[in-house]
């Protein structure tokens, strides 16, 4: 399934930019994350604590950051496994510049499930992955608009 | 894991235990207390097999944890009958035939008490749609619907009667 | 020695005092009071719960399993991997029925080397708590390479398409066929008509609501097994697990299964979980209990259905039906379970002449492997495929033709005098009557009423449907020889033995297995009528092999049939050496001795005479026997029958379909069937009701939805539509009555036949209300959805681009 979304963080595009390529920012906005450790470059390994609905359970994950054209557009794909199932997707980011010193970013995906994870939330994925993601950047808009980064 | 202590009023008697935070009240009933009329038929709440009461009312005993029922009182199937005694529900399964592998039954009973409870004349659409919560695999729920309406008629009739030696 | 009955049917005398009675079923108090015992209510001491680690993937290459943290929990006893059970020489679990060039891939009880399908088990956590076991499966590090996987059967068999297992290169497991395809041919070239059709009989998902569970016991001092298990025949189980699996020596194995909550088929088969659980109770010398959670009966029940078919009818222009062809896939799953052939073979392609009378019928079968759960029978098994097949086609033959759907079917039903039938597809039917219980239904229905106002509805935009199914069925399985032939590596016979004791009761043990049919009762029915003696004076035991000799058990609709003929010839011989300790002791002769109320008495003598329990008594004393005569009063009969039994009968559902929403309520439903003499009416309507239920399940909600990859979309009751109270309405039953000919009881099996002719009957009640949209076919499960689109136009009649 297709989902995508369109949010507005409060800072200019390239502090946009440097925000998520800092595993400790991403660390911070990424609902669930205990642990995100760079392991190559283009590459962190995650341990996430999901529960929304029936999607729960300790996941490790392996996000790999596949296409970088700074500040514009980045792809990544990630991988995350739990024993309840594996999900996949890839998902591109487009970060525009707004008036007013502010960014745009649209972002697009496809999260793919495996096991018993399709079997329980398949049909729930779409808003699921909705709902992480406006956790995600209203994160990511609270450390851009924070005057220092932690 | 801690446990932590419960006084759960089970079939009129009060049973204190030491209980995981985690444990459903079902499995509380089943392994702790070997109540075992209570079923597990699914884990996701719908199929009824485990249905209880709490406090007066229909529950399904999966659906909550037995540090919830704290201080309530339980009635499983064990409790609202007994072979010697049939509450007038149980009386109507087996009369209409209302059963066959018997699994989904004491969910079934549980349920049925409290449809009548709600209303002690349901309509045949009443009592199928307040079934809703409860799945049968063997009888087509023809004749659990019919058992629950000749249960209903049986337990208006006692009423009735109490009502009369109460007034005389 | 007196003759003993032979085993065709005869009429009783005269009225009789139990059998063809409603009596209230003798099991009942335990299940109403909450005493059923089922395999999950058992615990005993020292007891172990075992929790499986299930493949998250269709189709994978197992590496590195790391078990360490799962090992490192206080309480985790052992983590077990197919490695182990390689090790240990544990085999395949075996299929029961063989074809010809069939392709039977290894099938470990945990997977070895890969995974085939979303639910195969990788690992085993024993612990000692259920909750503890489930906590370590989380900690399990397996590592899965993915491999290319394939859920649809004909996708499985298109070029390029993934491999399932090398075994089966191009994924076929078999190519079957039955019937003279050049006689159908001919016959095509007569035709005015050719009907097509192109349907899904979609996969189903039995869920009995008890879910499975097992319990296995382990004596080292004599190293005995004993295992609970819910199963529909322990017999076979104890023959699997012993002879293929564990090699554990037979007599050493006890398989015992309890009170059953619902089979439906799929408690039939031979499951890696029994496998596992017999192998680590004996490994840790500790009983070892597994019970599934719902959503692992979800991916590790085997299911039914799915098959993609093709089918063309050649008729003559006033509607006769001259012949029949049909090329199904069938989606067998990933592994060939325990009678997974021969449902889509001989279960199936032998029942595609249904009722009618063709000159010839031809059918083509393709098994094909897939990445899914395995398929085998489930409630009706190959039958509801082809009635579905048949009956389908037939009413769109009417539909396109413009004629009546009753009368299409009237019009070439097979004669009472055509019987025994032998049909173009192997079978001979045994008896038939097939127009009084079409004609009864039709007038319980208020036909010609109902389709006035059906064409009243329609003008003002009411949109009733009424869908016939006028259905036969092969049941009672089954003569031994004959299924040996076709590929079963079993017997079908079954046993009975009656054991009469010094009072006079009496102990029917029975290899037939009851998990909701009622045969406590109903047997009791049968042998408390051969001496006239209280039921309650009998009791039926089953499901434990350590108590009866043998038995093939419960599935097929055999139990009345098979299983009830053995306990009557059994007590046939009963009767026969108790008449001559009755005629011993009354000093008659034997043919003057008449048994009734439990009086033995001399023909003529009303006075005098021996009760059954002075027979039984004088039998175990030996006090005063006939010349000769062994003491004791049991017998023993395996009865092997000589055919099939086929019941038959008329369903007709009405449907109306809700034009803003698309959703179909069932507003009537009338039935006659014809199962021969009823031995207790109140169960066999319940097996009809539970039948039309689910069958109706099939046509209108429940649906087994894989994606591409092969994994399951509906695992849940909240995906996965049951049929629930509010779907249906009240049943309007009845019964004609024709004996079989060859079983000494007349009785046909009736346990499936609800279930083989409704899915057909509201599936064409959804179709004629959908004429009224320009639809000859719609295929099923008619979604809400579905049909609003249907109602708008949107579904094109499915697989008839070329003549629609």
């Amino acid at each position: 399934m297709q989902v995508q979304g369109s949010h507005t963080i409060s800072a200019p595009r390239e502090k946009v930019w440097a925000l998520l390529q800092d595993p400790q920012v991403l660390a911070r906005c990424v609902p669930g994350v205990t642990e995100m450790i760079a392991t190559a470059e283009n590459q962190y390994n995650a341990v996430l604590n999901v529960a929304v609905g029936p999607v729960k359970g300790k996941f490790q994950a392996k996000v790999t950051i596949t296409d970088r054209q700074p500040p514009q557009q980045m792809t990544l794909s990630i991988d995350a496994k739990s024993p309840s199932g594996i999900v996949t997707a890839t998902g591109t980011l487009k970060l525009s510049e707004l008036e007013g010193g502010t960014t745009q970013i649209d972002w697009e995906g496809e999260p793919k499930l495996r096991g018993m994870l399709a079997t329980l939330a398949g049909r729930l994925i779409g808003g699921i992955t909705q709902q992480q993601a406006d956790v995600f950047f209203a994160n990511l808009d609270k450390e851009a608009s924070s005057p220092q980064p932690a | 894991m801690s446990l932590v202590p419960v006084t759960i009023n089970i079939n009129g008697t009060p049973t204190p235990a030491q209980v995981e935070p985690r444990m459903l009240l079902v499995q509380f009933l089943r392994d702790e207390l070997e109540l075992t009329g209570t079923h597990v038929g699914c884990d996701t709440s719908q199929c009824g097999a485990c249905t209880v009461s709490l406090n007066g009312e229909a529950v399904k005993s999966c659906t909550l944890f037995a540090v919830q029922a704290d201080g309530m009182d339980v009635q499983t199937i064990e409790g609202i009958g007994s072979m010697d005694d049939l509450h007038p529900i149980q009386a109507a399964f087996w009369e209409q035939h209302g059963l066959q592998c018997g699994f989904c039954t004491p969910g079934m009973i549980m349920a049925s008490a409290e449809i009548i409870r709600r209303n002690p004349d349901p309509s045949e659409e009443e009592i199928r749609e307040q079934l809703g919560g409860n799945f049968c695999r063997c009888t087509g729920y023809h004749n659990i619907v019919k058992a629950i309406s000749s249960a209903a008629a049986v337990m208006r009739e006692k009423g009735a009667e109490a009502g009369q030696a109460a007034d005389d | 020695m007196t003759q003993l009955p032979d085993s065709n049917y005869k009429a009783p005398d005269g009225p009789q005092k139990y059998i063809g009675k409603a009596v209230k079923r003798v099991e009942d108090p335990r299940f109403i009071t909450g005493q059923g015992h089922y395999t999950d209510d058992i615990n005993v001491h020292g007891q172990l719960h075992a929790a499986m680690l299930r493949s998250p993937y269709a189709h994978a290459k197992i590496g590195q399993i790391d078990a360490s943290a799962a090992l490192a929990l206080k309480g985790v006893h052992a983590v077990l991997t197919g490695q182990d059970l390689a090790d240990a020489k544990v085999g395949s679990i075996p299929t029961g029925w063989l074809l010809p060039d069939l392709k039977i891939p290894p099938h470990p009880a945990i997977a070895h080397g890969e995974v085939h399908y979303v639910g195969d088990i990788v690992a085993v956590v024993i612990a000692e708590s259920r909750a503890l076991a489930e906590d370590a499966v989380a900690l399990i590090e397996v590592d899965l390479e993915p491999l290319d996987a394939v859920s649809l059967g004909s996708q499985a068999l298109a070029q390029g398409a993934a491999e399932v297992h090398p075994e089966a290169p191009g994924n076929v497991a078999f190519n079957w066929e039955i019937g003279d395809a050049a006689a159908a041919d001919e016959l095509f070239k007569q035709a005015d008509h050719v009907v097509s059709l192109k349907i899904r009989n979609h996969r189903l998902v039995p869920n009995a609501i008890e879910p499975r569970a097992s319990l296995a016991q382990y004596q080292r001092s004599s190293e005995e097994f004993t295992l609970h298990t819910t199963s529909q025949n322990p017999h076979i189980h104890r023959l699997m697990l012993a002879a293929f699996v564990l090699g554990i020596p037979e007599h050493k194995l006890r398989v015992i299964s309890p009170d059953v909550g619902g089979g439906f088929g799929s408690k039939i088969f031979q499951y890696p979980e029994e496998v596992i659980v017999l192998f680590a109770a004996k490994k840790l010398n500790r009983p070892v209990k597994w019970a599934a959670r719902r959503s692992e009966s979800f991916v590790s029940d085997m299911q039914g259905r799915d098959h993609e078919s093709e089918a063309q009818l050649a008729l003559s222009k006033d509607g006769k039906m001259l012949a029949l062809k049909v090329d199904t896939i069938a989606n067998m799953g990933a592994y060939l379970t325990t009678f997974a052939p021969a449902v889509p073979t001989y279960l199936y392609g032998t029942l595609l002449n249904g009722v009618y009378k063709f000159g010839a019928v031809h059918a083509k079968v393709t098994g094909v492997f897939t990445n899914t759960v395995p398929v085998d029978a489930y409630r009706g098994a190959g039958r509801p495929e082809a009635t579905y097949l048949v009956e389908r086609i037939v009413s769109k033959a009417a539909s396109e033709l413009g004629m009546d759907a009753a009368e299409i079917r009237r019009k070439n039903f097979i004669q009472p005098e055509d019987f025994p039938y032998q049909t173009p597809v192997a079978l001979v039917y045994d008896s038939g009557n097939y127009e009084p219980a079409l004609d009864k239904a039709l007038g319980m229905l208020g036909y010609q009423d109902l389709l006035k106002e059906q064409a009243e509805g329609r003008k003002n935009g009411r949109y009733i449907g009424i869908g016939f199914s006028t259905y036969v069925e092969a049941c009672g399985l089954a003569p031994s020889a004959l299924v040996g032939q076709l590929g079963a590596q079993a017997g079908q016979w079954e046993s009975a033995v009656v054991r009469v004791m010094p009072t006079g009761k009496i102990e029917v043990l029975t290899g037939s297995h009851s998990h909701g049919q009622g045969h406590e009762t109903t047997f009791a029915q049968i042998a408390a009528e051969e001496f006239g003696i209280p039921m309650e004076d009998v009791v039926i035991v089953h499901g434990d092999t350590g108590k009866m000799p043998f038995g093939w058990g419960t599935y097929g609709s055999r139990s009345a049939a098979v299983g009830g003929s053995a306990l009557k010839m059994a007590l046939g011989r009963i009767k026969d050496k108790a008449t001559k300790i009755a005629a011993h002791l009354l000093e008659a002769a034997p043919e003057d001795i008449e048994v009734a109320d439990g009086q033995f008495k001399v023909k003529g003598v009303p006075e005098g005479g021996k009760s059954f329990f002075d027979v039984a008594l004088m039998a175990h004393l030996a006090h005063n026997l006939p010349e000769g005569m062994e003491p004791g009063l049991e017998a023993q009969y395996m009865y092997d029958p000589k055919n099939f039994v086929y019941p038959f009968g008329t369903h007709i559902a009405v449907v109306e379909l809700d034009a803003d929403t698309g959703h179909v309520k069932m507003i009537k439903y009338v039935c006659v069937d014809d199962c021969g003499p009823l031995i207790n009416p109140l169960v066999v309507e319940g097996q009809v009701h539970g039948g039309i239920a689910q069958g109706f399940g099939q046509a209108i909600l429940e649906e087994t939805v894989y994606d591409e990859e092969g994994n399951m979309l509906t695992g849940s009751f909240m995906e996965y539509s049951m049929p629930r109270a509010e779907d249906l309405p009240m049943f309007e039953i009845d019964h004609t009555v024709t004996p079989s000919p060859h079983n000494p009881l007349g009785v046909k099996g009736i346990g499936e036949s609800g279930t083989i002719a409704s899915t057909a009957a509201v599936a064409n009640a959804v179709n004629d209300a959908l004429r009224a949209f320009g639809h000859h076919h719609v295929d099923m499960p008619f979604t809400p959805e579905k049909v609003w689109r249907a109602m708008k136009g949107g579904v094109q009649d499915l697989g008839q681009a070329a003549d629609d």
